[in-house]
């Protein structure tokens, strides 16, 4: 009894043995991936850093406005940020590396899924900027196009339509990432639509008549507004 | 050949026809048969009795008139019984119609003529419009002598005005126009001028033409460019024009005149940002003297529709204005009453022009966006001088062109900084 405890013992930490000096050095090259991929993560941090600004993205920034968006959320400058996200995808691979390379097996094929997942993650940030882009762009024209027509609320007018196209833009940059789509993309109809309803609800009962004198008003206010340009010319 | 695309064929063979010529009057048209008749017969008997010897020809280049304007070209008698002719052409007169073809708009009227001028080896062109003020035989003698008789290449209108009137054009497009090209150009906008056969074709040779603000900014562009090219410019005075007829509103006349600016600023770089100083203009024609009463028109309702418009756009001005700039602006309070100093609007302006070179928001964007600003402008200059002798607002106009000429230095600063 007491023999076959100890064989059982042995056997315990013979496999513990074995099983301690397999992981050594996984463990060891695990933490070289990761020491190692911070440093290499720096590297390239600093070399898009400056290709970037070699390539004057700094005034492409600034002449589509994200600069003064970046500024306005308190961002760092777009050179920075895109180097920030270029070190962060670099060292999150070292780590999924590092990870693999101690064999969990719950994290088995993690590498995989991470390279599955960067362009969709590229291109989530793709969609994201152009939404933000084209929803400035269209705030833009849409609050001019609206105060040359003289419309009331020209600014809320324009920002919704922004908050709108920049919403729409996050809800694709999600679908894009698969981040649980179903809950994004029904929140986003039932909130569009209620959004919709709502108004078209409030604009046809409650406010049918202010709704046409309104127009009417409009209507008048547009052509008072119409200023003759000839004693101008 | 750059003749070849732009005229048709059918205009090529009449071109043809008709061979070498002295003098080419262009007369670009859309549905102006109310004027038009009387407008050829003048231009014949200028032909008939100022340039017996010389070979002239008259174009009608037509932008599609729906009213039968090109047919009453043809159909023009200049035999009338009341038309005194003392003397008669020892050539034959010659007249051509021909619908324009490619893009809609004057340039496009324009380039036919200059390249009908340049296949004919015009030595004069002139461009006369046909709804402007009644045009007699003199005064299309007056545009051709000069061009015909000197060096000048490049003959612009200078009209007799009230001080108040033309806002646009005194408080922004002359004065800026002044400034950059050191130039004193009375009109930068005038429709009706003349010029050499040389000028026309260095124009033809450009790309502004398929441009699409060219449709409204030639007129600007082709004084800038020969003030640019360092063609002899030179001023005519002709009778004043009047813009009643105009269906544009004023906010799309602020956005054409600030787009033809830019398109001018763009083409001429090189030229403005060395240019200094502000040359006399030698002037042909007769002075009228005699100052016509200004337009009155509702400039406190123009400056409600400012202050709204502003306060509206505020978000976007901080993306143009420099912060203290709008601080300034915004203490100001655009009203009638209130005050818009030269300096500001200046300031302001130069602002404007140089985001365009920036380019982070689009210049028709701009445009709408210095409209309020004008506006204030206009309506706050209105009412300054509202009591003020026409000799006090010229002053104001003279001291308005020297500060846009002493701040231009920030501009060409800015500007650069963008290169």
């Amino acid at each position: 009894m007491i023999q076959e405890i100890a064989n059982a013992l042995v056997q315990s930490w013979r496999n513990f043995a074995t099983a301690f000096v397999l992981f050594v050095p996984r463990l060891v090259a695990a933490t070289v991936i990761f020491a190692g991929g911070f440093v290499v993560s720096l590297l390239v941090r600093r070399a898009v850093q400056r290709l970037l600004a070699w390539l004057g993205a700094g005034r492409l920034s600034e002449r589509t406005g994200a600069s003064e968006m970046l500024r306005k959320a308190g961002m760092p400058t777009a050179e920075r940020l895109i180097a920030k996200i270029v070190f962060w995808i670099v060292w999150i691979g070292f780590i999924v590396s590092a990870v693999d390379t101690l064999q969990f097996e719950p994290f088995q094929g993690l590498v995989e899924e991470f390279f599955r997942f960067v362009p969709r993650f590229l291109v989530a940030l793709l969609v994201l900027a152009i939404g933000f882009l084209a929803g400035n762009f269209l705030w833009r024209a849409a609050l001019l196009a609206s105060v040359n027509a003289g419309l009331p609320g020209a600014r809320v007018l324009s920002g919704a339509l922004r908050i709108l196209v920049i919403a729409i833009g996050v809800v694709m940059a999600l679908e894009q990432l698969g981040l649980a789509t179903a809950v994004v993309l029904t929140a986003f109809s039932i909130a569009f639509g209620a959004l919709m309803l709502g108004l078209a609800i409030a604009f046809g009962l409650g406010g049918r008549n202010a709704a046409k004198q309104l127009l009417e008003q409009q209507l008048q206010a547009k052509k008072k507004r119409d200023e003759d340009a000839a004693p101008h010319l | 050949m750059e003749n070849e695309s732009t005229l048709s064929d059918a205009l090529l063979r009449q071109l043809i026809a008709v061979g070498q010529t002295d003098i080419l009057v262009g007369l670009p048209t859309l549905n102006n048969a109310t004027t038009i008749v009387g407008v050829v017969r003048a231009v014949h008997e200028c032909f008939t009795r100022d340039f017996p010897r010389l070979r002239t020809v008259m174009i009608n280049s037509d932008g599609g008139s729906t009213d039968g304007t090109p047919d009453l070209i043809r159909d023009a008698s200049f035999a009338e019984a009341d038309m005194v002719q003392t003397s008669h052409s020892l050539r034959t007169l010659h007249r051509v119609v021909a619908p324009y073809h490619g893009l809609p708009g004057k340039h496009t009227a324009l380039r036919t003529v200059f390249a009908a001028g340049e296949l004919m080896q015009a030595k004069v062109v002139v461009v006369i419009d046909p709804s402007g003020p009644a045009t007699t035989a003199e005064r299309v003698t007056e545009l051709i002598g000069p061009i015909a008789r000197s060096d000048v290449e490049f003959l612009a209108p200078r009209y007799r005005r009230h001080p108040r009137d033309g806002v646009l054009i005194t408080q922004l497009a002359r004065p800026l126009v002044r400034a950059l090209y050191g130039v004193a150009l009375d009109e930068p906008l005038g429709s009706e001028f003349a010029c050499s056969g040389r000028f026309a074709s260095h124009c033809l040779e450009q790309d502004i033409w398929n441009h699409e603000a060219a449709r409204f900014a030639i007129d600007l562009w082709l004084r800038t460019e020969a003030l640019a090219e360092r063609f002899v410019v030179g001023q005519i005075w002709r009778p004043a024009t009047t813009a009643a007829g105009t269906r544009t509103t004023l906010r799309e006349a602020v956005r054409q005149v600030v787009l033809s600016l830019i398109e001018s600023l763009r083409a001429h770089e090189p030229f403005w940002l060395k240019a200094d100083g502000m040359a006399a203009l030698r002037t042909w024609g007769t002075d009228p003297l005699v100052v016509p009463d200004a337009a009155t028109w509702d400039y406190q309702t123009l400056a409600e529709h400012a202050r709204h418009d502003i306060v509206e756009i505020t978000p976007l001005l901080e993306e143009v204005l420099e912060p203290a700039l709008l601080a300034r602006l915004m203490d100001e309070s655009p009203g009638a009453r209130s005050q818009l100093d030269d300096e500001l609007w200046v300031r302001s302006v130069y602002a404007f022009a140089a985001a365009t070179r920036v380019g982070r928001t689009s210049i028709e964007h701009l445009a709408d966006m210095l409209a309020p600003l004008y506006m204030w402008r206009a309506a706050a200059f209105m009412s300054h001088t509202e009591s003020e002798s026409p000799a006090i607002v010229q002053a104001r106009l003279d001291s308005l062109c020297e500060t846009f000429l002493r701040l231009k230095p920030a501009l060409v600063a800015r500007w650069s900084a963008e290169v």
